[in-house]
């Protein structure tokens, strides 16, 4: 094993990074990776790692991001600002999010894509083969035609067929079953084993520090904690930022029309994938539930069930004495039920207020022909109608950019014109999904009140969908927590903080 | 029935110059995601460098400086104007390439004046006959040309580290410049090639039963583009067939301009963009295109 902790392989020192019309995304990240091991980057969303990876491997001009300050050291040069291919050249490669292999090309032309700069293909080959038997199986197969497990394979090998000094792994397990991920892993350790040093961006914290002997956590562009992998796994500091800690105690429902929604043994599968096992919970009346779990849990598949996009394979989710399951989605939503996404679905250049103007359209009456007429009745009916849009702008202090396109607003206020607009349908059950993703902590607080505000003032039930668990331990009366399909917990905050079954699923074994 | 079959032939040999021109469109296109407009005058300047240097260095030297001369002045184009902006929109690089176009245009009829300059051809105005057919020969030389270069394409596309390069940057820039392949390098050969077949293109459309090159040569080129995006914007193959397809179809109008006189003269003109919008109508994305042209 070659590990001589004391010589670094790759070091950051002090980097800036700021993207064009936005605020800095890193600010004065210093990290050092020691050759021969294996770091691991964590963070939430929006805390800056991909941006971090982005710098390291010259693909931040796409995005236009430009590094302002700072030096990254590998293999005796500055890389700030090289160019991409250069960066492959000289040993530092990287796996990117989400896979990206060239779905039109064979699995034998994805291969030999990844070693097209390379020196030494056969012995590149060669390891690949040993590592990725399955590859060799499939090498006349298209890509895109292979499993999300099977494609992650393929993306690593096609970057270790370029020889790497240095892999970089961006959210490797992002999406894939339980078994591969632990596959995953040993794949990791073997690569690392046989002498090439991995830096692992992950924001599954539990693969992450089980293959990791170091990490840095990454939170809102610096660098808040580093350490041992082990110590991190067992430290408070890390446990908090990934549990959270519960804030206030929970609030007693409000007083509400909303009917109580019961989910019982729900079921969903893709072809023969399980998406959803059996699940069950209650959200009563006025209560503010969190669905949570680490990524591919489920919980998007279950509000997507519920919203009426997926099609439930066994099981029942009852909306007082109506069925959900096998209705369509305009009816779901005839019946007060009302749901946000996880990507903003908002059209950017029309203005704030029209765009909160097209939710009430199930609440208008006068058609097309009357309103385009300006006959008196449908004015009438228009003029109610802003008033209540804007009551409930107020609500979440959009007031002031009623008038602006929503495309010049920045990612957080958006995020809220969408809580507005799902609001102005007039729901009695409000389905959030990930309405934080991406924030940054003002952010996310102003999201927090939003809709804290939005449920006391308008009485509803609110059902949030959520992996930073930190953010739903502070305002959630109750959380339901998924793994793998599965429900693993169902209770107060405290409680499911307390559970080991949820410890193990977020930190990992050494919780 | 005998000036139909010899209308389609004629119609296929002229479709596989147009074939040439469109496939070197549909490369750039696929490398870099630029709607080439310049293609046209790009082709002109090559004919035209052939048919001022046959004179003096001989008609094969003339023609290999002529395709460099193209290859080169494509790659320019690259270099110095879209490179700095490759990451603007569609329609901003195509009216780039539309100037781009316009001037060089009106630089190389300006030299060209109201002459009309032989290119030069070894095989002149030479008629072949087979089977009670009459073809001029350049067109089926070109014919020839056309089948080697295109199966010397598709080979060296579906083999050869260079098309390897190619598809993956096609597909997605970003991650092919991760596996250190140099998206500049693969920008410019795309551009090279399509400056060499838009030369060879130039040769053959400006040979015999052509007068010769002249200042409108650039505006026959645009034939090419009816035929990519028949075709469908991103498929060779499409680019291929395409051009067949115009070349058929254009032959054929002009060959029964009398019995088609009720639709007005000069059919031959519009019909390839009739065809055009027919086959939009029916396929959307062309015959062979797979996606939605859209930058994102």
């Amino acid at each position: 094993m070659i590990r001589a902790p004391d010589t670094t392989a790759l070091a950051v020192h002090d980097l800036h990074v700021s993207y064009a019309g936005a605020g800095p995304a890193l600010r004065g990240v210093s990290l050092e990776v020691a050759e021969g091991g294996v770091t691991a980057v964590l963070g939430s969303n929006g805390a800056g790692k991909t941006t971090l990876l982005r710098a390291l491997s010259g693909t931040l001009r796409s995005q236009r991001g430009t590094i302002t300050r700072g030096t990254i050291e590998f293999a005796g040069r500055n890389l700030a600002g090289a160019h991409a291919a250069d960066i492959a050249r000289s040993g530092l490669v990287q796996v990117p999010e989400g896979r990206r292999v060239f779905g039109t090309l064979t699995v034998e032309e994805n291969l030999r894509a990844g070693g097209l700069a390379a020196r030494d293909k056969h012995a590149a080959r060669a390891r690949v083969d040993e590592l990725f038997p399955i590859l060799r199986e499939r090498r006349s197969q298209r890509a895109a035609l292979l499993s999300g497990g099977e494609q992650q394979m393929l993306a690593i090998g096609r970057a270790l067929m370029a020889s790497p000094r240095v892999l970089l792994l961006d959210e490797p397990s992002l999406g894939l079953a339980p078994r591969i991920v632990e596959q995953l892993a040993d794949v990791i350790r073997e690569i690392n084993r046989q002498g090439v040093t991995v830096v692992l961006v992950e924001q599954n914290a539990a693969m992450a520090l089980a293959v990791a002997q170091r990490a840095v956590v990454l939170e809102v562009g610096e660098v808040a904690l580093e350490g041992a992998a082990d110590e991190l796994a067992e430290s408070e500091a890390v446990r908090e930022r990934y549990l959270g800690t519960a804030k206030r105690s929970a609030q007693a429902p409000v007083e509400s029309d909303a009917e109580e929604l019961v989910v019982d043994g729900l079921s969903v599968q893709f072809g023969g994938i399980t998406a959803l096992s059996e699940v069950s919970f209650t959200v009563s009346p006025g209560s503010m539930h969190a669905l949570i779990g680490p990524n591919g849990a489920g919980k998007s598949t279950c509000l997507n069930v519920l919203s009426g996009v997926y099609e439930a394979s066994a099981g029942s989710a009852r909306y007082g004495p109506r069925e959900l399951t096998g209705l369509k989605p305009h009816r779901i939503a005839a019946l007060g039920i009302s749901r946000t996404f996880q990507n903003i679905a908002l059209s950017p250049r029309v203005s704030v207020l029209d765009n909160l103007l097209v939710a009430r359209h199930r609440l208008m009456r006068s058609g097309f022909v009357a309103d385009g007429l300006r006959l008196p009745r449908a004015r009438r009916e228009r003029t109610e109608h802003e008033a209540r849009v804007r009551e409930i702008a107020g609500l979440l202090d959009l007031e002031p950019v009623l008038a602006r396109p929503v495309g010049t607003l920045s990612y957080g206020t958006r995020k809220r014109v969408e809580l507005a607009r799902a609001l102005c349908a007039e729901p009695k059950l409000l389905l959030l999904d990930e309405p934080v993703a991406g924030m940054v902590r003002d952010e996310s607080e102003a999201m927090a009140q939003a809709i804290a505000n939005a449920r006391t003032e308008l009485g509803i039930s609110v059902l949030l969908v959520e992996h930073d668990m930190a953010f739903v331990m502070g305002i959630a009366d109750r959380v339901t927590v998924l793994d793998f399909g599965r429900r693993i917990a169902d209770g107060t905050p405290e409680a499911v903080q307390r559970d080991p079954e949820v410890l193990r699923a977020y930190l990992g074994g050494a919780a | 029935m005998n000036q139909f079959v010899t209308l389609v032939v004629g119609g296929l040999f002229l479709g596989s110059i147009y074939s040439l021109v469109a496939l070197g469109f549909v490369t750039v296109f696929k490398a870099t995601q630029v709607i080439n407009f310049a293609q046209g005058s790009v082709l002109l300047l090559g004919a035209y460098v052939i048919a001022r240097a046959h004179d003096s260095i001989g008609f094969w030297p003339a023609v290999v400086l002529g395709v460099l001369a193209a290859a080169v002045a494509a790659v320019l184009i690259d270099a110095v104007f879209i490179r700095r902006v490759r990451d603007a929109d569609l329609g901003t690089l195509a009216i780039l390439t539309l100037g781009i176009d316009i001037l060089l245009l009106t630089e190389l009829t300006r030299r060209i004046g109201t002459d009309v300059l032989n290119i030069g051809a070894p095989w002149g105005s030479d008629v072949v006959e087979a089977l009670g057919i009459r073809i001029p020969a350049s067109r089926v030389i070109a014919g020839g040309v056309a089948m080697v270069l295109v199966a010397g394409f598709w080979a060296a596309f579906k083999f050869t580290d260079w098309g390897i390069a190619m598809r993956s940057a096609a597909e997605d820039g970003e991650t092919a410049s991760l596996m250190g392949i140099r998206l500049n390098r693969v920008a410019a050969a795309a551009w090279a090639l399509a400056g060499a077949l838009a030369a060879i293109g130039g040769l053959f459309l400006t040979s015999f039963p052509a007068a010769g090159v002249t200042g409108g040569v650039g505006l026959v080129a645009l034939a090419a583009i009816p035929a990519v995006v028949l075709g469908g914007f991103d498929s060779p193959a499409g680019a291929v067939v395409g051009g067949l397809i115009i070349g058929v179809v254009s032959v054929l109008t002009a060959g029964y301009q009398q019995e088609l006189s009720f639709l007005g003269r000069g059919l031959g003109g519009v019909a390839p963009y009739v065809v055009m919008l027919l086959v939009l109508l029916v396929r959307p994305s062309g015959l062979f295109g797979t996606r939605e042209i859209t930058r994102v």
